[in-house]
């Protein structure tokens, strides 16, 4: 087993051809930003004054913190609503939050066109804009996360930090409670900031109510992509995948799959959509609603594909997919026909949010290597016990 | 009170001097004219272009071909989209009618863009530090007394300056006295929650084929920056409902374990 590991993620150590992989792409971002930030927008990517936001805020910002609320949904189901079963999923969702996090801050910074701007929100209020408040609860939910992995960090290179651990400890529930408070305001915003503008877009997705629907999505989004970087993380660092917790997480999951497509069928009839036309959007919401809510939440009902590790993979990786695919839809496909001009993301826009993927894989494996992230397990196989008592 | 300007596009003849003296004014450089399916040049508004005229051809009921010319810039909304979207507030809304921008705030995020229901804000896309741009309602010429700078040019008086409210009496002073000449409604006076650009045409605007494109008619009379107002009013009270539920269900539920676990013991 542990031989077919090796050939596509690093061993000890060694270079393999994924973590290659990762570098080149890397390395080609970092190139891509250079042009991006030398040449300016226009010469770099393929935006126009028709679609004036493409790729980037689609994915790095939009599907990046979707993808990145597991750390939320995880510290309230802990520490909120007390299911201590799911503790072992809690440090792995902290840090890909906080890695999700990164990829939004840093596609930010690229996607701006005055990057060196970007602190103007902190001293330059405008209470009325939603992306100011979105601005800020990032800005502030980073710094929580930050504070987190910190935490996590003193238990193995600090512990004779003592009155730092205590500090810590006090404020724990402050940081809980403002995380999920954040979290709350800034993944509906997200959806809120849509909402100004549903004159432009298909109905299919204009409403009035993508700010819930943006939180409900990104709950679903926070847990499919906890079960798959549990499952690829046990593959990774040879441990037993936890397919006890993760089916139970995986019913909360088709639950909240199913509220979501309740929301969704309420929005849509409140609002009377035509749903039943054939175009190019209404594919995209055909496969978005029936491919990636409805389907995943099917599957998840029944309790042998619940149970199973490829079940999990395949549900949970529709799920996400779907969060994603949303978060296109909204911004960037709900706009067919309503525009007069087409958009397609530049080799450079490609290049550079891969490479903010490969990032995110590459501090990932960091943090699981230098911090105590993975749980005190009876199936540790690896030859470091990980974690701290 | 608030400056308008009351656009008769029954008066307009198409020259184009408003968009000359708009480039003229504003420094912005010339462009080269090209030909497309419509007479409108340049085709469309840019970050080097504040205003244009478009050029409508609708073939009329009885015979023969109406043409219609009706100037597009930024209409200065009452309640503008832009200004509630902005989110470190580089675009304001003047008391005296103009929507004004400012170079030394802006991120370059591009919200405005997305959120204007009229597609005004431009992008300096060619530009390696980009700012955004559009008309400004010439605010710099109306702080030291003068009137904007295409109002001045307009041969024909299609570009009245004025006092809005004076100018929507003068529109239906207009319109009661021509009735046959006139669409019987002024658009911009309630659109979008009113804008600072009052037209008179001959036609609605359906028929012109405005729908969708520069001008909209599907945006009812809502006030365009009422929804982010809404949102943002919701926020504290969210951020507290959901703080306090937080804490009360971390308290509440950890009790309640508390107890359950206590519970076997005594029975």
């Amino acid at each position: 087993m542990a031989g077919k590991n090796e050939k596509w993620y690093p061993g000890e150590g060694k270079l393999t051809t994924g973590k290659a992989v990762l570098y080149i792409l890397l390395v080609l971002g970092l190139i891509a930003a250079g042009a991006r930030l030398y040449l300016g927008l226009g010469a770099t990517t393929n935006l126009n004054d028709a679609y004036p936001w493409g790729l980037w805020i689609s994915f790095d910002v939009l599907a990046g913190v979707a993808l990145a609320a597991g750390g939320f949904t995880m510290t309230a189901a802990i520490y909120i609503f007390n299911l201590k079963k799911f503790q072992p999923l809690l440090r792995p969702a902290k840090l890909s939050a906080f890695v999700g996090y990164l990829i939004f801050v840093v596609g930010l910074f690229f996607d701006l066109g005055r990057p060196l701007r970007i602190w103007h929100p902190m001293v330059m209020w405008n209470p009325h804009s939603i992306l100011f408040e979105v601005s800020w609860c990032v800005m502030l939910y980073t710094t929580v996360l930050a504070i987190d992995l910190f935490i996590i960090g003193l238990e193995r290179y600090g512990q004779h930090k003592e009155s730092w651990i205590k500090f810590f400890r006090d404020i724990y529930l402050f940081l809980v409670v403002a995380g999920v408070m954040l979290s709350t305001l800034h993944q509906s915003s997200l959806g809120a900031l849509f909402m100004l503008l549903p004159q432009k877009m298909s109905d299919l997705w204009a409403s009035q109510a993508l700010g819930p629907l943006f939180l409900a999505s990104a709950v679903i989004g926070g847990m499919s992509v906890i079960t798959l970087e549990s499952l690829i993380a046990s593959r990774v660092y040879q441990r037993v995948p936890e397919i006890g917790i993760l089916s139970d997480l995986g019913k909360g999951l088709g639950i909240a799959l199913l509220v979501y497509f309740a929301m969704k069928v309420t929005d849509l009839y409140a609002r009377g959509v035509a749903v039943w036309v054939w175009d190019k959007p209404h594919f995209f919401f055909f496969v978005e609603l029936f491919g990636t809510v409805v389907l995943p939440a099917l599957l998840l009902c029944i309790p042998e594909i619940r149970r199973s590790e490829k079940g999990l993979y395949w549900t949970s990786g529709l799920a996400a997919f779907g969060v994603v695919l949303n978060r296109f839809n909204v911004s960037l496909i709900g706009y067919i026909g309503y525009r007069q001009f087409g958009y397609f993301p530049s080799v450079i826009e490609i290049v550079m949010t891969a490479a903010l993927v490969a990032m995110a894989i590459l501090i990932f494996d960091l943090g699981m290597r230098y911090l105590p992230i993975q749980p005190v397990a009876e199936g540790v196989l690896g030859k470091e016990a990980a974690g701290s008592p | 009170m608030s400056k308008a300007i009351l656009i008769d596009t029954t008066k307009c003849i198409g020259c184009r001097a408003c968009q000359v003296a708009c480039k003229s004014w504003n420094d912005l450089k010339g462009g080269r004219a090209t030909f497309s399916e419509t007479m409108s040049n340049p085709r469309y508004l840019s970050s080097n272009q504040y205003t244009r005229i478009i050029f409508r051809e609708i073939p009329l009921s009885e015979e023969g071909l109406g043409w219609y010319f009706i100037s597009r810039r930024c209409n200065h909304c009452l309640d503008p989209a832009c200004v509630s979207a902005c989110p470190v507030a580089a675009l304001v809304k003047l008391p005296s009618g103009p929507v004004v921008y400012d170079d030394e705030r802006c991120i370059g995020c591009r919200y405005c863009m997305m959120a204007c229901p009229f597609q005004i804000p431009k992008f300096q896309w060619e530009s390696p530090v980009p700012l955004v741009r559009k008309c400004t309602f010439c605010a710099d010429r109306q702080s030291i007394g003068l009137a904007p700078n295409c109002t001045t040019t307009c041969p024909t008086g299609t570009l009245l300056f004025g006092e809005r409210a004076e100018l929507l009496k003068e529109a239906h002073r207009r319109i009661g006295l021509e009735s046959d000449k006139y669409y019987p409604e002024v658009y911009g006076e309630k659109v979008a929650g009113g804008l600072s650009n009052l037209y008179l045409t001959s036609v609605s605007f359906q028929e012109l084929g405005l729908t969708q494109v520069g001008f909209r008619t599907d945006l009812g009379n809502t006030p365009q920056g009422l929804r982010g107002r809404e949102w943002m009013s919701e926020v504290p009270l969210v951020a507290v409902a959901v703080g306090g539920l937080a804490v009360g269900l971390h308290y509440f539920i950890q009790r309640r374990a508390a107890v359950e676990a206590k519970k076997p013991k005594e029975d």
